[in-house]
This record gives C-alpha cells, structure tokens and sequence, in this order.
C-alpha cells in the first residue's frame, strides 16, 4: 500500500522501526517521556507522536494541545533520511519550525536525532523513504540530478577517481546485493586503508549498532527450518512418527532462538553456518519439550492448530517428542567434524545443563498445580519461569552460539545468563498477558488456555496476593478445579478480577521493569562482544521485549 | 574420478639452495635466524574463471633446537573452483624439487617449466607447465619494527596449462594466468601487522602471449602506527612495467564485508583447534593511483575466501593470510590512452585476528 502523506510515511516509519530495530524505538522513547509532539507537514497532514513505556505511538492525526509543535516543510521532510545530502547544507530558512518549553525541544530534536542518524542505515527504511520520494519528486528533483550517475562501463575519459570518492558514489547493486543468513540490512559506509600518507587497518571496522531485526528473524527462521528437515530421517515409520516430527516444527514461530544462536556465533567472529545445526538441535529440542508440555498441560491448540496428541493421541505424541529430544543429541554430536572435539563436548555439557533446568522448572511447575499451590512471591515465579523455559528460549542458545565461535572461557558464557534471565522472564510475563488480552490469530494459542490450565502467572501470583479473603478463596477454588471441569466462563470470572484488581497492568510494568533493566545489563555485561551487526541484533531482541505491542 | 597425483612420487621441498634465484636483491645467504624467511607465491586464475589457484612454499630459519641448523619448509595449496569455494592441502603439500620459479635462471620467455605441488593425500593437486611472458618488477622493501623487513619481487603474466584436481576430481587441460613473486625478509607476525595485495591481468589477448595490461598492488600495514606504510601500484603492458605508482600516489578504500559463510578455514585441521576468530574481509576493495596524466583504478569485488591459519614461529597465537577471489573491473589512462578490462582477480587480506 503506497503511503501518499508525510504523516502516513512517519507511522509507517515508527512501525517499522518498532518491528525492526527496537533498539531505537526504546532510545527515542526514552526521550520522549511525557510529551506530546504534534508535527505538520507541507502537504497538509498532521501527526501525532507519544512514547508509551518504551514504546513509541505515532497516528496520522492533529493532536490538540502539543506539548512541541514541529512544522516540516516538503523539503526539509525529505532530508531527515536522505543520505545523500547533508540536512545542513540544504535546509531552506523557514523549512523547519519547532516550538515549545526548551527541555522538551531539545528533547524532541534528540528524537530526530536519533531517528535520522540510527534510524537511516537501515535498508528497509531506506526503501521506505525513497520509494516515497519517488512518488512525490518535485521539491528535490533538481537536486537529485546533481549526484554523479554511475557508468555502466569503462569511461572514456579521466576518472579523477580517488578510491574513497569511487566507492562512495559507485556501488553497484549486483557486487554489494545482501545474502547472507545474517547481516547486510544496514547499510555500510565506504572507509579509506590508504590515503597516500595514513594507513587504517583494513580490520578495523567501525561499530556498527543497529540491524533490521524482523530481516535477521526470517532468513535466520528458514535456515534453520531447512536444517531441520534434512535432520530428519525419511523412511518408516513415516506416518506415525517422522511425519509429525516434521509437520510439528514447521508450525509458525518468531525464530527467536535461532537467531540467538546464529547472531551470537556470528557476532563474536564465528560463521553463521557453523551454528546452524546447533540452532536446529534447540529448536527440536524446544520442540520435544513443547509435544510433552502440552500433554502435561492438557493443552488443545498450539501455533493455531491442534496439539499433537489431540490431532493424534497421547501415545503417538509422547512418542514423538522422545525421539525429537534424542534426535536433538545427535545433531549436537554431528558437529564434531566442523567444531571439533573440544567445542562439541561443550556444547554437549550445555544441552545437558539446559534439559535439567528445564525438567526442573516443569517440575515446579506442576507440583504447584498438583498441589494446588500458588507462590506468594514472584521471585518463586521468576526461577520456575527461568528453568521452565529461560534456559532453552534465550540463554543457552546465547551459549551455544558462542561456544560455536569458539567461546569457551566459562566467565565470558556467564555474562549471557543475567542479561537474558531478565529478558525471558520479561517476554515470558508479556506472553502470559497476551494470552490474556492478545488476539487468538497472532498469538497463536487458544484464548484464556492459561487460565484453563491453571498456569501459575504474575497474574494469579498478584491477584492472589491483593485481593480480599471472598475474592481469594473464590479464585482459588477456580484455579484447583481440574482443567477437564473447569468452563470458559470460570476463566472469564478469573479474568475479570484480574482486570478488578490491577493484576494485568501490575504484570505489564513489572515486564516492561526486567526488561529495561535486561537493556541495560545488555549494555554492560555483554561489551566484550565486539559492536557489530550481529551484535545489533541481539541488542534489538534485548530491547524487543519492550517495544512489543501489547 | 581419480586423483591425477601420486603425491609419493613428488617429495617435500627441502632444498632452498637453488629455489630463489641469482643473488642481488636477495642474496644466498644462510638462514640463520628463527624469523628469517623466503618464499616463493604462485596465484593463477584459469581464463573462464571457474578455477583459481594460490599456493605458497616457504623456507624459515631453522629451529634453535636442530643441532643441524636445518632450514624448515612447508608449502600450501589452494585451489577454488567457483561453485564449490576452496580446496587445501596442509602445510605439507608435496613438490617438485626445486619448485619451478621465474627468478631461477636460465628462464627464458616462451620455455615451459614443470610446477606441480600436490597434497599428501592427493585430494588437491596441480601438474602445470608455466611460462614467462613478462619481465619482474625492480624489487620492493618494507621495513619496519627496527631491523624488520619484508622485500619482494613480482612478476606479472605468468601463463599456465595442465591439469588440476579439486577435492578429488580431475579438471585436465585447464589454461591459467597469473601472478609470480619471491620474498625474502625477517619479521615477526606480530610486528608485520598485515598487509592487502593483489593482482588482476587482462583476460584478452592471444593465450601464448603476455597478458595487453596487469596490475599489482600492495599495501604493507605495520602493527605499529609509527611504522611507515607501505602502498604502490605497478602496471605492466605487454609483458612490461610501465609505471610504478609509489605511496604518495595511491589510495585505498574499502565498503562492506564478506558473509563469513563465504570464508573457510584452511587447513582443516585449524577447525579442530581454538583459532581465533577471523575479523569480516572487506565485500569491496577500490585502490587508484595517479601520476600527472597517468592513473588506474582497480575495482575488486570479494566473492569467496580462504583464511590460512598460519602457525607462529613466536607464541601460541597463529596468524591469518585471507586469500581472496572475485570479480574486478579495472581503468585506466597511460600515457593519453584509455584502458579497461573486466576479470577475475586474486586479492590478499593478511592479519586481522585479535591474536594475530
């Protein structure tokens, strides 16, 4: 869909970015709090910008009473992502206006700062913006002639070239086209090694912090996926037991976990293919695990389609997540021949240490629900949520990745654990509200099964803790009844004195807390990893917690 | 299909006596240090492009633990075909002996001289008749760190027929050309820092003669900030050089990197042990030079690599030497005349690695 008005291209632009580098949209929020920014632009549409939490919320509306008014003109609109001028040397007088209290200007010129200059390397917006200048060329069309058109072949007369101007101004598509499992979605400067006079290692690379994450999510996604099924055996018995294994993976999922795995062999200087099979044994791992929750759980739907032992009963699914989880172990021992002996038997040593705390977590988990206890705390939350399903969704494939690199040293490992048990527990907190408040179709679950199955959330842990005895002893009943007799209209009773009693916005902050402060801890526990694209992208997934709409 | 080689009939290069050539800018003198080397490249790039070939053998001072104060040698072979990446031998790569250079004379332009050079296992080999078409280029020196030095002499236009074996298969009758060259110095790898080569020639042209326009650049880059770089550009046309760019003219950049997927790790044995890891190579290299009226661009394109994981003779951390191969444009002006070509050329990143 063409966006025609300068205020639909700035909504577009802030979702984009919120799907696609977090890491910005949390930095640009930041700035933002508390003010209400009202922009104008030359062809007559007006928007509205506001952070909400870590959030950005941007609308195609006039908003009254702005705390800063920004009036754009059509040109100085189209310089704010043109790389090819500087907005400085082109900026008309009176193009531009801002007005407002002087903190919150400058507040919202830190904001554009930012937008513009971590906001404009990415290709996505790039092509965003471009694509809209294309439709509306008039107020830059002459300045665009002026750029040197690139020659299709050898010129005939003297180049003048010096190696930097060449490449900056000459880059065909067809040399510099990104195809790489990870990397390639920001666009990269031309740099000099030598001017005549001064030398810079070619090896010296400047930092690179944001990348588009949604890109890495899908080519990392079908990597894997692609690994998956040639890991899995085609011969009998097909029909009772490879064909699940391979229908059950291919269900539709973020691709969290290979990433994790992929950006963080890449980003500390391994090769992304080295970790694709180790991606590939979490994600059957996960896999495994998910076939037995989900019967442990009496779960019905997963991914929006049946469970695997409702569409094929108990036996076959138990059946079938025992021989993921084995398979699993062999695609974690076909590394020795590219890793070698040392590297696999690390990564052997952490599979192991990953299935016992899930075990474990699953453990404490169902005998709270046998015993039809609730933790008081959330701390008990927080470690039964970290083994459950920290482990395997975002720290050991952090490990693993690095491990693939070449990352041995136990220290350096154990600077993933603390950054991602605040974010898994984080992303666990938002993915129990979504199952509460979230839309079925991009969920994927079925509507209130947590409150079905009893799940022992932030939600029940808070509602419990402040509601009157009438109220908690009622709730409690509910949450003891067994799954096979509890109704839909029990979970919506359940589901209201959540609502009654601030459980769900409680949770929302509390999640919206872990993972700025797992932000943050990024930042400091994890700046031995050189900054490059792949560190950038697991600097957007630190910082995707806080950005995911809600 | 078979492996053409039977690489026990070939033997480990051994003698450096007669392997580098008449005296001069490299006299014979013995190896005496650790650190004292000599070389002899070879980098080939068959005329469809499909095939590309780098190998290295090396003599270094001998062991402070050999009582016989023996030179130590190893060669290395590299071939990469264009769909499949890089095949190598280890550092043992088997050899006639003395290896066939252009710097060894009687070497007459025209003559051919038997090179082949073979892994032990015989999965990757090479059996090829070279041929001069060129003249070398007047000797190079950089030093730095105090008494440190790396000189070399290049020779461009090297034309090559026979046959070639890639993981095991047989490519027979392949015609290459391609780029010689012989070093002497005494450095540290640590102090040498790294350094970015490379070579293109102009594909067109009869396959018996001297390539119309080659190209050759190096830029020497010393750890050490207070060590002078060192850049030129030399040109050569029709067997001759030309012009020389020195450092003043010349000019360097690069934009991007490689996808690591591209890169492998040779030998395989580096695999199985704790390297570290290898800094992103460059997608796109640009150098220009220009001298009054007379300037060359070389526009380098970096398609796949090989990182050689080089021991170091001085501590546990190797060194890396990345052998790249890709598509290049190269233009011109000599001498009020226009030139250009598009080929296939053959670049080196060395250093790069936190250890190295």
């Amino acid at each position: 869909m063409p966006t025609d008005s300068a205020a639909e291209l700035l909504v577009e632009t802030i979702d984009a970015l919120s799907r696609r580098a977090p890491a910005i949209v949390a930095a640009a929020a930041k700035e933002m709090q508390g003010i209400r920014l009202a922009l104008h632009f030359g062809d007559a549409s007006h928007a509205s910008l506001q952070a909400s939490h870590s959030r950005l919320l941007a609308r195609a509306e006039r908003l009254p009473e702005p705390d800063v008014e920004v009036h754009f003109d059509d040109r100085s609109m189209n310089l704010l992502f043109d790389l090819e001028r500087r907005p400085v040397d082109e900026l008309a007088a009176g193009s531009l206006d801002v007005r407002g209290e002087r903190p919150s200007v400058l507040a919202v010129w830190r904001v554009f700062q930012l937008l513009s200059q971590r906001a404009s390397g990415l290709r996505a917006v790039q092509a965003l913006w471009q694509a809209y200048r294309d439709r509306r060329p008039r107020p830059w069309g002459a300045l665009r002639e002026t750029v040197p058109a690139p020659a299709a072949t050898p010129a005939p007369r003297r180049t003048g070239w010096r190696a930097l101007d060449y490449l900056a101004a000459r880059h065909p598509e067809e040399l510099e086209e990104p195809d790489a499992i990870l990397g390639g979605t920001v666009g990269a400067p031309a740099r000099v090694l030598w001017d005549g006079r001064t030398s810079r290692s070619w090896w010296a690379l400047p930092a690179t912090h944001d990348a588009d994450l949604m890109e890495t999510l899908a080519s990392c996604k079908a990597r894997v996926r692609e690994e998956l099924r040639e890991m899995i055996p085609d011969r009998e018995p097909r029909a009772d037991l490879y064909d699940l294994m391979r229908a059950y993976p291919a269900r539709e999922g973020k691709g969290l976990r290979p990433t994790l795995t992929l950006a963080t062999c890449v980003a500390l200087g391994g090769r992304a293919e080295d970790a694709v099979r180790t991606a590939a044994a979490i994600e059957m791992f996960h896999n495994g695990f998910l076939v037995h929750d989900d019967i442990a759980d009496e779960s019905t739907h997963r991914r929006n389609l049946e469970t695997l032992h409702e569409e094929h009963g108990v036996g076959l699914a138990v059946n079938t997540g025992d021989a993921m989880n084995l398979l699993a172990i062999d695609a974690v021992l076909a590394n020795l021949p590219t890793l070698g002996l040392a590297r696999t038997l690390a990564l052997i040593h952490e599979v192991v240490h990953m299935c016992r705390e899930t075990v474990e977590g699953q453990a404490i988990e169902l005998g709270w629900i046998r015993r039809g206890t609730v933790p008081e705390a959330d701390a008990e939350y927080f470690t039964m949520s970290t083994k459950k399903t920290g482990w395997y969704t975002c720290i050991t494939p952090c490990r693993m990745g690095a491990l693939c690199a070449g990352v041995t040293d136990p220290s350096l490992l154990a600077r993933f654990d603390a950054v991602l048990r605040l974010v898994g527990v984080a992303f666990q907190i938002q993915d129990d509200v979504l199952n509460l408040i979230g839309e079925e179709a991009l969920y994927g679950k079925e509507p209130l099964g947590d409150l079905l199955e009893s799940k022992r959330t932030v939600m029940v842990i808070h509602l419990l803790r402040t509601a009157d005895t009438a109220t908690r002893e009622r709730v409690g009943a509910l949450i003891r009844t067994p799954r096979s007799a509890k109704t839909v209209a029990d979970a919506e009773e359940i589901l209201a004195a959540m609502r009654g009693h601030g459980s769900i916005d409680y949770a929302v902050a509390l999640a919206d807390r872990l993972a700025h402060e797992g932000a943050r801890r990024f930042e400091e526990d994890l700046a031995f990893i050189p900054e490059n694209e792949a560190k950038a992208v697991l600097r957007q997934i630190a910082n995707y917690v806080t950005t995911r709409p809600l | 299909m078979p492996a053409v080689f039977r690489p026990a009939a070939l033997r480990p290069a051994a003698a450096v006596a007669a392997a580098l050539g008449p005296d001069g800018p490299f006299p014979d003198v013995p190896l005496g240090r650790v650190r004292e080397r000599r070389w002899l490249h070879y980098a080939l790039v068959s005329r469809d492009h499909e095939l590309g070939v780098v190998a290295n053998i090396a003599w270094l001072g001998p062991s402070p633990e050999d009582p016989l104060r023996r030179p130590r040698c190893t060669a290395i072979l590299l071939v990469h075909q264009r769909s499949a990446g890089w095949c190598a031998s280890q550092f043992n790569a088997h050899t006639l002996s003395p290896p066939w250079s252009a710097f060894r004379a009687p070497n007459p332009h025209g003559a051919p001289g038997r090179f082949e050079i073979a892994a032990a296992s015989g999965r990757v080999g090479l059996a090829l008749d070279l041929v001069r078409s060129s003249r070398p280029c007047t000797s190079q020196c950089a030093p730095f760190a105090d008494d440190q030095h790396l000189r070399w002499q290049s020779e461009t236009g090297v034309l090559a027929r026979g046959d070639l074996t890639f993981a095991g298969r047989l490519f027979p009758g392949v015609a290459a050309v391609g780029y010689h060259e012989r070093v002497r110095g005494y450095w540290g790898w640590p102090e040498l820092g790294g350094w970015v080569f490379g070579f293109a020639n102009d594909p067109a042209g009869p396959v018996d003669a001297a390539p119309e326009t080659a190209v050759v650049f190096t830029l020497i880059q010393p750890r050490d900030a207070s060590d002078a770089a060192c850049a030129s550009v030399m040109l050569w046309r029709r067997g001759r050089l030309v012009r020389h760019f020195p450092r003043r003219c010349v000019t360097a950049a690069v934009r991007g990197a490689l996808d690591r997927d591209r890169v492998q790790q040779v030998p395989e044995l580096a695999n199985l042990f704790g390297v570290p890891p290898m800094q992103p190579i460059p997608r796109r290299l640009v150098i220009a030079a220009s001298m009054g009226r007379d300037e060359v661009v070389l526009d380098f394109a970096c398609a796949g690599a090989a990182r050689i994981v080089i021991p170091n003779e001085t501590g546990v951390a190797p060194f890396s030497v990345h052998e790249v191969i890709g598509p290049c444009d190269v233009q011109g002006h000599l001498g009020n005349r226009a030139f250009g070509f598009r080929t296939h050329g053959i670049v080196e990143f060395a250093g790069g690695a936190d250890a190295d």
